[in-house]
């Protein structure tokens, strides 16, 4: 068992978050729930001036505010763009995010940019390739990088380890973060077949910093990672594994497509709050 | 064939962003099995063919989401093959997705898909309005003007001074008046119908104090002044400019309006600064 005090690699505990979406920005500056904390996403704070900023000061008045990112492409063959992260850094001076995630994935190469998060072959070259990459991410942002495990549609036939396997092989040798999405564990281990559970206990759990919970749409013969509709139980499940093994991890409901009213995701987060809270008491 | 990182990359990346289903095409498909397993219920092919459906419906959204004004026009069907062509020809190649955009006003003017040149100046207009709304929305910020600067400044200021704009502000020229039509359209519900006839106008896009973001429009001489001023030429030389080539009677027009010109940028919070240089 690790040191309480090597838990979260010393980063703070939030609380449940929700994620700060357009369709809520009025409702949450006027009622100011009782919520942790919010994401963002970095890139679309990205801008100059205006509006977008003007909102990111009003939730930075009131909540602590955790940026997480969508087009780092930490797994792609293009070289970092040093530009974006420079912007990345300024965004992280206003913000104060105490550490900032992106997706253990590539997006695309020099040519296109498929706005997806795809996943990587698993293999030592890749794991070598991405924690290199990583490690120069981590030291130019100046605050840890937690990079979160995607859901996936594929899978490759030069992969030689585990998903579980290679995504502790990257943290490991980048030395950085764990942003653990359940729900993604959950839409990959029906997509590919494999245990959910074997997943979660593989995890480094001094690692995590975060944990994800969303909902999905399973379209039969696949699932995708929507993030919309409610968490569903077996994902439920899955946080409390995690949450035994990691411990108090800020942990955040994400609701991107289909964004209901502000009391439904509020009342989704009231729910990860208490199951948290029974997670922990097992665990003691 | 190799089966690096970059290889798997460079093949995806070739098939993404195509119209036709992966598993339809054999040589595709063959292909797909070199780099992908499958499963049980899918081919490789087919789990491929997930990720191209998913760059479609994403793309087309952000293209929705942006030039809603655009797709009130096209309509559902032909917006969708605006689209597919418009990602044809300009496939994203950068992360932001103000730089995917950028090219649609100029696709836009020369999409064969309209059945006149009016339809094509009248979408090209609008997508580089739309565009400018965004631009407005997250552009740069500017502390409003202090009134004491310019009660305290001495006569011949203006000669000298630099007027300086809004840094969000932008000047847009158009053949149709896309600026009001897509409020008739959006914002009051009107059907989105092209106008019969085109009828020119200049407009200052600009974001009030309270950041919400509204049109002006200008007469030609008002809007030739203005961007003088942007370009940094100070207000009388500027003017100097603008008369030069008038005839008599409109450099009186402009004589008589300029202070009213002048008064209403500043109380629009266009004028944000003047900037005196010291005298050497
Ligand atoms: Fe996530």
């Amino acid at each position: 068992m690790t040191a309480p005090d090597r838990m979260r690699l010393g980063l703070p505990d939030l609380g449940i978050g929700v994620g700060l979406r357009l369709p809520h920005y009025e409702e949450i500056f006027e009622t100011r729930p009782k919520v942790g904390w919010l994401e963002i996403i970095s890139e679309n704070f990205l801008v100059p001036g205006g509006v977008p900023l003007a909102n990111l000061d009003r939730a930075l008045a009131h909540y602590p505010v955790i940026q997480h990112g969508v087009s780092l492409s930490i797994g792609g063959t293009t070289p970092l763009d040093f530009d974006f992260l420079k912007n990345l850094r300024a965004l992280l001076r206003r913000t104060k995010s105490p550490w900032v995630s992106d997706h253990l994935c590539w997006t695309g190469i020099a040519t296109l940019n498929t706005h997806d998060l795809l996943p990587l072959p698993y293999t030592t070259d890749v794991v070598r390739h991405v924690a290199a990459r990583a490690r120069i991410v981590q030291d130019t942002l100046e605050v840890p990088l937690a990079l979160e495990n995607v859901s996936s549609y594929l899978t490759y036939t030069s992969s030689e380890m585990t998903e579980w396997d290679f995504f502790r092989a990257v943290v490991e040798e980048a030395n950085c973060a764990v942003l653990l999405d359940v729900n993604n564990i959950y839409v990959s281990s029906q997509n590919h077949g494999f245990d959910p559970n074997v997943y979660v206990d593989a995890i480094p759990a001094e690692r995590v910093v975060q944990i994800h919970l969303a909902g999905h749409t399973n379209y039969g013969d696949y699932i995708i990672d929507t993030h919309s509709g409610p968490v569903i139980d077996p994902v439920w499940d899955l946080y409390r594994r995690a949450i035994r093994r990691v411990g108090p991890v800020s942990t955040l409901i994400e609701w991107d497509e289909d964004i209901p009213p502000l009391a439904t995701l509020l009342a989704e987060a009231e729910r990860a709050r208490i199951v948290r809270e029974e997670a922990l008491s097992h665990a003691k | 064939m190799r089966n690096d990182l970059a290889s798997v990359q460079a093949f995806l990346a070739s098939v993404i962003p195509g119209r036709a289903p992966i598993p339809d095409d054999p040589a595709l498909a063959e292909t797909a099995a070199r780099f992908v397993t499958g499963n049980a219920r899918l081919t490789p092919a087919a789990q491929v063919d997930i990720y191209r459906r998913q760059f479609w419906y994403r793309h087309r959204e952000i293209l929705n989401d942006d030039f809603p004004a655009l797709a009130r026009l096209l309509g559902e069907a032909k917006m969708d093959a605006f689209c597919r062509d418009f990602l044809d020809a300009h496939p994203p190649a950068h992360a932001p997705f103000r730089k995917m955009i950028e090219p649609v006003p100029s696709f836009a003017a020369t999409w064969p898909g309209f059945e006149t040149d009016a339809g094509r100046t009248f979408a090209a207009d609008m997508a580089r309005y739309e565009i400018a709304m965004l631009d407005v929305r997250a552009g740069a910020d500017a502390p409003p003007l202090d009134p004491q600067k310019l009660a305290g400044l001495p006569e011949d200021a203006w000669e000298r001074a630099r007027i300086v704009l809004h840094p969000a502000a932008r000047r847009l020229v158009f053949s149709y008046p896309v600026h009001r039509l897509r409020k008739a359209w959006l914002v009051a519900g009107e059907p989105a119908i092209l106008p019969e006839a085109p009828s020119p106008a200049h407009i200052v896009l600009y974001r009030n104090r309270e950041l919400v973001t509204h049109f002006e429009e200008l007469e030609p001489e008002a809007f030739t002044l203005f961007g003088l001023l942007d370009e940094g030429v100070p207000l009388v030389p500027a003017l100097g400019r603008l008369a030069e080539p008038l005839p008599e009677a409109q450099q009186q027009h402009v004589a008589a309006h300029v202070g009213r010109w002048f008064q209403q940028w500043t109380a629009l919070g266009l004028v944000v600064d003047v900037d005196l240089p010291s005298s050497s």
